[in-house]
């Protein structure tokens, strides 16, 4: 039996909004993620930073069980929102991914009007009365993800006609629809220009007074204006956690070193 | 960190190369500044002014050099985005290249009084204290750029001891001076003149230390201006 990996820094948190312990993950026989230790805490934004591969992506997904929707993808270890164990065989998965909801990296509204793109999910969830109600709903989340004033006389044209930039804005309206307590975002800023970048950022930074954030990026400069913490991955071993302001600036491992300085990559 | 810090092994080569050419071009601006104090050493030990000429013309090189290693931090910021080990060279230089452009004003001024010195006649019972200060500073300055080039903390605290040991040596001059003006009262300008020029190289020896503080940021990530020498040794060890 090998060793188990030491994570450096500081991965775990006093009540913490998520809890994760010894997660593995395995993708049939092939281990993508090994004991991961990992506390989420409640409304900051951590960031998983780490080469192409690593398993940062695939250990987002761990915490609202999308994984699940991998037939070859196993998952181990304890996962818990709120103390509560979300691999749980009384856990609906539906209402689990309403409270922790999902941005992805390319912007993927439904093929709906920009209306009806925020009102799909508080509709099947049942989170309004009456038309009145999702109408107010719909125009605050767009105005908390500044997209109101935008799109307010266009509610009822089809979202892919909106830019990149808008469309991810409004995939991240949709997801706060439901009022979700954490927000998953994939690389959600890969696919988006340097100022439609800027605004989801400025969006982030926003939520987090409100909502738990975990974001996975490419962008090491991302991770460092966003995040209050960041995490890297290597090789499925989550190698180290510390606050942004250390790890871009003294980090503890040298592995932390050689990828942020551009050694490996 | 725990691992020898390096600045090598860069994805992109070119960025390997910057990083060298300013660190190369840091001990080349010391090494002038290091020539404006060997210039002033030389006329002390012959009496004679000669070796001071071009002195100004040194001190003018390390201006430049000053504002070209900046300019070459600021394009790497800007083009790069340094981070972690990187990030702190580029600061740490940036500050350190600083202190050399204000060691070699110093210099100067240092070259400029002792030339007056010897054109004037002083009695040599004046600034004869002076050599040894001067060795010791450029000593002193040596040994900095040495820890630079090296990014070696251990150098770093020993050339902190070698500093205490510049500012005994500046109190043992200034204080000779003042009983040589209590006795005779017609030197006091020519005796202030030297003065001065013994706080300069004073001053060389504080920026020396600014630069080793600098290394000691740039390797171990610890913010040590500021700080009492005894816990910048436990801090270390």
């Amino acid at each position: 039996m090998t060793e188990r990996f030491q994570t450096v820094g500081n991965p775990l948190l006093e009540d913490p909004k998520m809890r994760v312990r010894n997660a593995s993950v395995f993708y049939a026989d092939k281990q993508a993620i090994f004991d991961v230790d990992l506390d989420i805490g409640k409304n900051q934004v951590i960031s998983m930073i780490g080469p192409s591969g690593c398993g940062k992506s695939t250990f987002l997904r761990c915490l609202n069980r999308m994984n699940d929707t991998i037939d070859i993808c196993r998952v181990e270890g304890q996962l818990e929102l709120d103390g509560q164990d979300i691999n749980d065989r009384k856990i609906d998965v539906v209402e689990l991914r309403a409270r922790v909801g999902m941005v992805f990296q390319k912007p993927n509204p439904f093929p709906k009007s920009i209306y009806e793109n925020v009102a799909y999910g508080a509709r099947i969830h049942g989170l309004t009365d009456n038309k009145v109600q999702l109408d107010d709903l719909v125009e605050q989340c767009l105005q908390r993800c500044g997209l109101w004033k935008e799109v307010k006389d266009r509610l009822h044209e089809p979202a892919t006609g909106l830019s990149g930039g808008q469309q991810q804005r409004l995939c991240i309206a949709r997801a706060i629809a439901v009022n979700p307590e954490v927000i998953l975002m994939d690389e959600p800023c890969s696919a988006l220009d340097p100022i439609a970048t800027a605004t989801v950022e400025e969006l982030i930074h926003e939520l987090s007074q409100n909502f738990t954030i975990c974001i996975v990026t490419h962008s090491m400069q991302q991770a460092a204006r966003v995040s209050e913490r960041t995490a890297y991955f290597h090789l499925g071993k989550l190698i180290e956690v510390n606050d942004t302001s250390k790890v871009f600036t003294n980090p503890e491992h040298q592995l932390t070193e050689e990828y942020i300085t551009g050694r490996i990559g | 960190m725990t691992e020898e810090l390096k600045f090598g092994g860069h994805i992109s080569r070119q960025f390997d190369e910057e990083l060298d050419e300013i660190r190369s071009r840091v001990l080349k601006m010391g090494s002038l500044v290091e020539e404006q104090l060997e210039k002033t050493l030389t006329a002390l030990r012959e009496m004679s002014p000669a070796s001071i000429s071009g002195v100004s013309k040194l001190d003018r090189k390390v201006n430049k050099m000053e504002m070209k290693i900046d300019e070459e931090c600021t394009q790497i910021l800007a083009k790069r985005q340094p981070a972690a080990g990187d990030l702190r060279l580029i600061i740490a230089t940036s500050k350190s290249v600083r202190d050399l452009e204000r060691a070699g004003d110093e210099a100067e001024k240092v070259a400029h009084m002792v030339k007056r010195a010897l054109e004037n006649d002083t009695s040599p019972n004046l600034y004869k204290g002076l050599q040894d200060l001067v060795e010791q500073v450029e000593e002193l300055l040596h040994a900095t750029l040495d820890t630079y080039a090296r990014m070696e903390t251990r150098s770093a605290v020993h050339n902190m001891r070698l500093d205490q040991a510049v500012d005994a040596e500046y109190g043992r001059v200034i204080f000779r001076l003042v009983e040589i003006m209590k006795n005779d009262s017609d030197s006091v300008s020519d005796a202030l003149d030297v003065m001065w020029a013994a706080r300069s190289l004073e001053r060389i020896g504080d920026h020396c230390i600014n630069i080793c503080e600098n290394v000691i940021y740039l390797v171990e990530g610890e913010d040590v201006r500021h700080t009492k020498f005894k816990e910048i040794e436990d801090q270390l060890s």
